[in-house]
């Protein structure tokens, strides 16, 4: 025999592991403070040639990062900053990705034969050329594809960081990366990749699914409100919720005539 | 979002538009006010701390067999080699007013020494093509010619516990001391010559140490004393706040 009373409503579900939940928000800490600590190291010598030489592969060479963008106040306490939260970041990271191997929820991030053309489902929905919302699993195929590039980007970063910390005493790893002024560059470019999909995830938090902000933070997570149950693009959910449309007035309103 | 946390946003009136806009605005906010700063005062402590760590690891991960290798194909930075100076003017040994320069090795040595530079050249001399490593984040490649340092120790009977260095200089009170090990990496020399000529008051004539295993702040121009220590002694840059270690 059923239940005569049935669930009133849905329940919201379990998105994120309280481990997934923390090492998120002290990534966010740790990455914000490396790029700013980073940026502020850099503008010390903003270019990569060796002193009487060319590079070839830095449109901006000697121009400094403006300084509100950096963190650290000057060279040596950016030096602090960044080698102290170092450690954060590595140690972080690592507990992240230990934990979603244990857990299978590396599953939901791995790229599978037809994330590309998911993707482009995702790129036809967002620019209006499909009328419908892609169906897709935990994530949608465009963001599966940043959050499996995060963690390779975060490793690159690392790896350089240490390359160019230890140009001498890991001289190896500094020459798998092809010497000190390339990995110095490539270090650069791990931190740009990582800015550039970090800048467009918080933009899609908040313009295609701000309650990924609650489920970030509680866990909690309602299905109804998925951006695919909501059919949204980025923004719609800041729209004017739709009226019915005003009732014609029955007659337009006397005007004065001269 | 959470029933408490919906329930929250009626009873104050905020709606979700009001949430959001207001928390971006927040937390852009404590963003911005970060920005080109020092962080709080309260890090110091912490960073302090992460500073000792990080120098038991970089002390661990030194090898005396890690070598500073100049890659294929790189060019010498020849005058392009910038010059620093602590003083207002390039400093230059007066030999009127302060007599013959020499070098004074002393502390925990069984044979303390003065060394004018002929006596230096005539200790076994290296030339080292190697790496220069600037705080700042550049590198030049150069030919530094002069006296290992582990041959300087020898000849003064360093004491085994002699655990620091402190190489100082005629650069105003420009010093900095070092961690033994590094200083006896192979490839640290007191250098008296620079791509095959006498080293110039631009880069630290008579003499300066030498090292691609240090920072270039660490390896003090203008030599006067090298001083065999067993506790360290700081230095110019380390006591302004950059790490004491500055270890490549």
């Amino acid at each position: 025999m059923t239940s005569p009373h049935p669930p009133a409503k849905v329940k919201s579900r379990k998105r994120h592991h309280w481990i997934v939940r923390v090492t998120h928000w002290v990534n966010f800490v740790a990455i914000v403070i490396m790029v700013g600590s980073g940026l502020r190291i850099f503008n010390a010598y903003p270019a990569f040639a060796r002193k009487g030489e060319m590079f070839c592969c830095y449109p901006f060479e000697h121009k400094p990062i403006p300084a509100w963008l950096t963190f650290g106040g000057w060279l040596g306490g950016a030096r602090h900053w960044h080698f102290a939260m170092m450690w954060v970041l590595v140690v972080n990271g690592l507990i992240y990705l230990t934990f979603i191997y244990l857990h299978g929820d590396w599953r939901d991030l791995v790229p599978r034969k037809g994330d590309i053309r998911d993707s482009w489902q995702m790129v036809k929905f967002y620019t209006f050329r499909r009328k419908d919302h892609p169906h897709q699993g935990k994530h949608n195929a465009l963001q599966k594809g940043a959050y499996f590039a995060l963690p390779i980007a975060g490793a690159l970063a690392v790896l350089t960081g240490i390359a160019i910390w230890k140009p001498v005493q890991l001289s190896w790893l500094t020459a798998l990366f092809g010497g000190y002024v390339w990995a110095r560059y490539w270090h650069f470019i791990a931190m740009l990749v990582i800015v550039i999909l970090s800048v467009i995830h918080v933009f899609m938090v908040f313009a295609v699914d701000p309650y990924s902000i609650t489920s970030m933070i509680t866990g909690n997570y309602d299905p109804a409100l998925s951006p695919e149950a909501r059919n949204a693009r980025p923004f719609y959910h800041l729209l004017p919720p739709r009226r019915p449309a005003a009732p014609v007035p029955v007659a337009p309103p006397p005007t004065e005539s001269t | 979002m959470s029933r408490d946390l919906r329930k929250f946003l009626i009873i104050n009136g905020i709606d979700r538009r009001d949430f959001l806009i207001r928390g971006s605005g927040i937390i852009s906010a404590v963003l911005l006010a970060a920005c080109d700063s020092r962080g709080p005062k309260a890090a110091d402590k912490l960073l302090k701390y992460a500073e000792r760590k990080n120098r038991v690891v970089e002390r661990k991960l030194f090898r005396h067999t890690s070598m500073d290798v100049v890659r294929a194909g790189a060019y010498d930075a020849g005058n392009k080699l910038p010059s620093y100076f602590i003083a207002p003017t390039v400093p230059v040994w007066d030999e009127t007013a302060r007599g013959k320069w020499s070098l004074e090795v002393s502390g925990l040595v069984g044979n303390p020494v003065r060394l004018t530079l002929e006596d230096l050249q005539r200790l076994p001399q290296v030339s080292n093509r190697v790496n220069h490593y600037c705080v700042e984040g550049w590198t030049a490649v150069e030919t530094w010619t002069g006296v290992p340092f582990s041959e300087l120790a020898k000849f003064v009977r360093a004491d085994p516990q002699a655990r620091f260095v402190d190489f100082q200089s005629f650069d105003d009170d420009y010093h900095e001391s070092w961690d033994i090990e590094s200083a006896m990496h192979k490839q640290t020399v007191v250098a008296y010559g620079l791509d095959g000529k006498p080293l110039q008051p631009a880069h630290g004539a008579p003499a300066r140490v030498y090292s691609p295993v240090k920072l270039g702040y660490k390896n003090t121009k203008y030599l006067t004393k090298i001083v065999f220590m067993p506790h360290m002694n700081g230095g110019y840059w380390s006591d302004q706040g950059y790490e004491w270690y500055g270890g490549v």
